[in-house]
């Protein structure tokens, strides 16, 4: 066999069988994180810093969407969870919940 | 029509919905179609182009495709109700329910196939003196009884363990059934490998003429292997995707762990099917032929023989009946939805139509290969355009994004995702049925015209249908969910 189908396979299997373990290790792994979260406060924050910032900034930009008040409350929520919770499932500093604001 | 009268069921563990997304997508194309398609189509070019195409189109579609579900907590119909208002457009679930409904009455008994085969491989049937595979073949296929009896065990296995629910029917089968065709396709690939000649597999699947890289066909046909092989848009995410729990992550499950798991399953096939082809001198090729004749030919002649034709082919009896269970359960939500009808009685009525629809394939190969000509080149591709269109242009991929798909996230997704889903795999899905209308209708033509005016005549009828049945009432599209 060539050494182009041996690169091909080898690559092959890193890029598929690599990315189905590491998929399914880290979800299995997050998962068991958020249910001892769970278990332990009963809540867990629903959005990542970044991807809090984000919904953040569609809710500014797209005040009259059918979609705000959907987004809205779903920012509010997260944000009243990591005002409460003692321990955060995404990579949370204390300091930047303290300075989100619920919106309006 | 009236709601779900239901409380709605949601997966019982993590490992079960992957599994369960897995065992779906998986299936006998991944055996039978995927190692020979690489082969034929340049080998290692064609699985470069293959990756490039699962990365870009399949793994973000899925993701739109399972968080539409998780969003709307809803089947097919259901889910295109939230959205766009009861109204003629919900006729657009009911486009891709009908689809599903239609696939499985032609899949429905090529899992009786497999059935048939697993049963004569514990049975020992392949390695009784004087046995041949061809004539086996002829024998099963041309009799209406066997393939009428295997279509209709098929679907009381389906309709049984449809009955038991999500988390006690679904995830308790795939639990077990997932992993134990991964540790057979493993344990044949080990047994393929180690023959004499098995290298000559990998060469044909795996060596890479890179001149086919700038073939237009390269990239249809990994088009075509991308989109079918990974259920993109089949509404089968979205229907698994309904059943998630709250706090349930989408990009990596929904997404990426599917789509690139079910590869991860194709080239597990590779490396157990063509090792042992080439060993035996046997023709490379796909389908049924190379699976229920020259496969059966070879157990006979290797060392342990008897366990591998049981492993093999209780495998793939495994692959094919888990996506059976997940073409089926879009139907039973779909009409336990509709119908306002008990779990227990969608069942049944799925089961039953689709056992009513797929007489004509189980008897005739001629009508299942007519109805896999209709439905693989124009309803599959038509389904996937209606639920990525519809996430695209009606609920638009940013929105989705920023409230739905990074909630609850393991893996965070970035602005490239809204192009794709809004513009990319929509103009593949027009690209690819144009090129499938243009040449199959220089092939076939009567066919073909038939194939696409059956397509759209179920287009047309299931909007007019459901503009029909909600005449006089408007009713908004809804937002809001857990």
């Amino acid at each position: 066999m060539g050494i182009g189908a041996w690169i091909v396979m080898l690559l092959s299997i890193v890029v598929l069988w690599g990315t189905t373990g590491w998929a399914m290790r880290r979800s299995l792994r997050l998962e068991d994180r958020k249910l001892r979260l769970l278990e332990d406060q009963g809540e867990i924050d629903t959005y990542s810093p970044r991807a809090l910032a984000e919904l953040h900034a569609w809710i500014e930009a797209h005040p009259d969407d059918p979609y705000a008040g959907e987004a809205t409350r779903r920012y509010n929520e997260c944000v009243d969870v990591l005002q409460r919770v003692p321990r955060t499932f995404y990579d949370w500093d204390r300091e930047a919940i303290q300075r989100l604001e619920r919106l309006e | 029509m009236t709601e779900a009268r239901t409380a709605r069921e949601a997966w019982g563990t993590r490992f079960g919905f992957l599994m369960a997304m897995l065992g779906a997508m998986v299936g006998v194309g991944n055996i039978w179609r995927m190692p020979y398609t690489a082969g034929e189509n340049g080998g290692g070019a064609f699985l470069v182009a293959y990756f490039v195409l699962l990365f870009v189109i399949a793994v973000p579609g899925l993701m739109a495709e399972t968080v539409l579900g998780s969003y709307t907590r809803q089947g097919t119909v259901g889910s295109f109700r939230k959205i766009f208002g009861r109204g003629a457009l919900e006729g657009l679930g009911l486009v891709v329910a009908l689809v599903n409904l239609a696939v499985m009455s032609y899949y429905a008994p090529i899992i009786g196939w497999t059935i048939y085969y697993a049963f004569h491989a514990v049975a020992q049937t392949f390695f009784q003196p004087g046995f041949e595979s061809q004539p086996f073949w002829d024998a099963f296929s041309s009799s209406a009884t066997l393939t009428v009896a295997m279509h209709t065990v098929t679907m009381l296995a389906i309709g049984a363990l449809l009955l038991l629910g999500i988390q006690r029917g679904i995830e308790r089968a795939v639990k077990w059934m997932v992993p134990l065709l991964v540790v057979a396709l493993v344990a044949i690939a080990l047994r393929g490998l180690t023959l004499d000649g098995a290298v000559e597999g990998l060469r044909f699947a795996f060596t890479p003429d890179w001149g086919y890289l700038v073939r237009g066909q390269t990239w249809i046909a990994a088009l075509g292997q991308a989109l079918f092989s990974t259920g993109l848009g089949w509404g089968i995410a979205l229907t698994y995707g309904s059943y998630l729990r709250r706090y349930d992550d989408v990009p990596l499950g929904g997404g990426v762990f599917t789509a690139v798991g079910n590869t991860s399953i194709g080239l597990l096939a590779i490396f157990a099917v063509f090792p042992v082809v080439f060993a035996f001198d046997l023709s490379p090729t796909s389908g049924s032929e190379l699976t229920f004749i020259s496969l059966v030919s070879v157990f006979p002649q290797m060392l342990g023989g008897p366990v591998w034709a049981i492993v093999f082919f209780v495998a793939f009896f495994f692959a094919a009946f888990t996506s059976g269970l997940a073409i089926t359960e879009v139907g039973v939500t779909a009409i336990s939805e509709e119908l306002g009808t008990r779990r227990r009685q969608s069942v049944w009525i799925a089961c039953a139509l689709i056992w009513v629809l797929g007489l004509p394939s189980a008897v005739s190969e001629g009508f299942l290969g007519s109805m896999n000509f209709m439905f693989g080149n124009w309803g599959l591709p038509l389904a996937t355009l209606i639920i990525i269109g519809t996430a695209g242009w009606k609920i638009r991929p940013e929105r989705m994004r920023a409230i739905l798909l990074n909630r609850n996230t393991d893996l965070y997704i970035g602005r490239y995702w809204d192009g794709v889903i809004q513009v990319v795999i929509p103009a593949v899905m027009v690209f690819i049925m144009a090129y499938y209308v243009i040449t199959e209708y220089a092939e076939a033509p009567g066919r073909t015209i038939g194939g696409v005016a059956l397509i759209a005549g179920l287009t047309v009828a299931a909007l007019a249908l459901m503009g029909w049945l909600r005449r006089g009432s408007v009713v908004q599209p809804e937002t809001g969910g857990r």
